[in-house]
C-alpha cells in the first residue's frame, strides 16, 4: 500500500534510507534521535515561550527548522519556520498556537514513519510533551 | 586509476543533521566525511588540523558563528573550500558568504537533490548558487550587492519583510493572503501590520496604502 507523503519529503527519506541500507537499524535511530530531538526541543520552546524568552524562541524554532529540513520533516519545518519568524516580528501572541501546531506535525510526522519504518516509532503518545 | 577522496568535514550544531549528511554523502565513493564539528570553534579546528578539501559549514552555530569561522579562515592559509549550508536564502548573507570565500551556498531542503553535485563543481574550482553552477561569479556578486544595497529613499525604519507586506496591502490583499504568499500565520500578519502603523503613524490599512504612495513604499519594497 503506498504511504502518503503529506509530512515527510519523499526523495529526502529515500535517498537516506538507500544510502543507510546496510544499515536500516541505524536508519530507524536517525529518525528516532530526530524525534526525539524535535520533542525535546518543543519542551524547551514551552519553557521559553513562558519565561517570555524571545531570543531563545527564535534560535530553538531555528534549529527546528533547520534539522527537520535535512531529513525532509516538511511540516515540522514549516511550522518551525512560522514560529522562528513570529518570534523576529516579537508576534508572541501567535507562539502557543504555533507551538500546538509544530506538536500536531511531530505527531503526524511519527505516525508516518511508524507505518515507513520497519521497526516502527514509538507511539505518539508515549513521548508527548 | 584509483581516484583521490575527497575530503569533507561537516559542520553543524544539530547532531542529527551530522548523522543524515555523513550518511547522504555515503552514496558518493569519491567523497570521504573525515570529521564533524558542532560548533564554529570546533569547525575552525578541524579545518586547521585536518585540512580537508571542503568544509560543509552551517551558519547558525552556537559559540562561534558560521559567518564568524567562514571570516577567520579567509585569513588563514587553509586550501578548503568551504560551502555554507543554510535554512533560507538571505541574499544579503549569501553575498558576505561569497564575499568572505565561500565556494558555494546549499540550502537545507535542496540537500539531496545538490549537495554533492555542489561539492564536486567546488572541487573544480567552481562556484555553486541556486542549485547550479555559477558561470559568471562577478555578475553574480554585482547582481546580489545590488540586490542587497540600502535603499536610495527613506523606508521609515521598517524591515524588508513588513516593506513586502506593505507592498501587497497596496496590492489589496487579505491578511490571509499576505500569511499565504510567505508561508507565516495571521497572527504574525497583524503582529507586523501593527509594527508598521507605530512605524509610520497610520491608522488603518486605507491611510497605510495612502501613505505607501505617496512616499513610494511600493517601490522600495519591490526593489528588494
Amino acid at each position: 500500500m503506498p504511504v502518503k507523503e503529506t509530512h515527510l519529503t519523499n526523495a529526502v527519506y529515500e535517498q537516506l534510507r538507500q544510502a543507510m541500507a546496510a544499515d536500516p537499524a541505524g536508519f530507524t535511530a536517525l529518525y528516532q534521535d530526530y524525534l526525539a530531538d524535535a520533542r525535546e526541543t518543543l519542551s524547551i520552546l514551552r519553557e521559553s515561550v513562558q519565561a517570555r524568552h524571545i531570543e531563545n524562541v527564535r534560535a530553538k524554532a531555528h534549529y527546528l527548522r533547520s534539522g527537520s529540513l535535512v531529513l525532509g520533516a516538511a511540516d515540522v519545518a514549516r511550522g518551525a519556520a512560522m514560529l522562528e519568524e513570529a518570534a523576529i516580528a516579537g508576534d508572541s501572541g501567535s507562539f502557543e498556537v504555533l507551538l500546538e501546531k509544530i506538536e500536531m506535525a511531530v505527531n503526524a510526522t511519527q505516525a508516518e514513519l511508524s507505518e515507513r519504518l520497519e521497526s516502527g516509532a514509538p507511539p505518539a503518545d508515549e513521548t508527548a510533551v | 586509476m584509483a581516484v583521490n577522496p575527497i575530503r569533507v568535514v561537516i559542520a553543524d550544531d544539530h547532531p542529527v543533521v551530522r548523522v543524515g549528511l555523513r550518511n547522504m554523502l555515503l552514496v558518493d565513493p569519491v567523497i570521504e566525511v573525515v570529521g564533524e564539528a558542532r560548533d564554529g570553534v570546533e569547525a575552525l579546528e578541524m579545518a586547521r588540523k585536518l585540512d580537508p578539501d571542503v568544509l560543509l559549514l552551517d551558519l547558525a552555530m552556537p559559540n562561534v558563528a558560521g559567518m564568524d569561522a567562514l571570516r577567520e579562515m579567509t585569513g588563514s592559509s587553509l586550501h578548503t573550500r568551504t560551502v555554507v549550508l543554510t535554512g533560507l536564502i538571505d541574499k544579503r548573507q549569501v553575498l558576505e558568504a561569497l564575499q568572505l570565500g565561500a565556494r558555494g551556498v546549499v540550502l537545507k531542503d535542496a540537500i539531496v537533490e545538490h549537495l554533492t553535485a555542489c561539492i564536486h563543481a567546488v572541487m573544480q574550482g567552481q562556484y555553486w548558487l541556486d542549485g547550479h553552477p555559477v558561470q559568471n561569479l562577478v555578475q553574480v556578486l554585482r547582481d546580489l550587492a545590488t540586490q542587497t544595497a540600502p535603499p536610495p529613499r527613506r523606508t521609515f525604519g521598517l524591515t524588508a519583510r513588513e516593506l513586502e507586506v506593505v507592498n501587497l496591502i497596496t496590492e489589496g490583499c487579505t491578511n490571509k493572503d499576505i500569511a499565504k504568499a510567505f508561508g507565516i500565520s495571521e497572527e504574525t500578519v497583524k503582529r507586523h501590520l501593527t509594527n508598521v502603523f507605530n512605524k509610520l503613524g497610520v491608522g488603518n490599512r486605507l491611510e497605510l496604502a495612502l501613505f505607501a504612495l505617496n512616499h513610494n513604499l511600493m517601490t522600495e519594497a519591490e526593489s528588494k
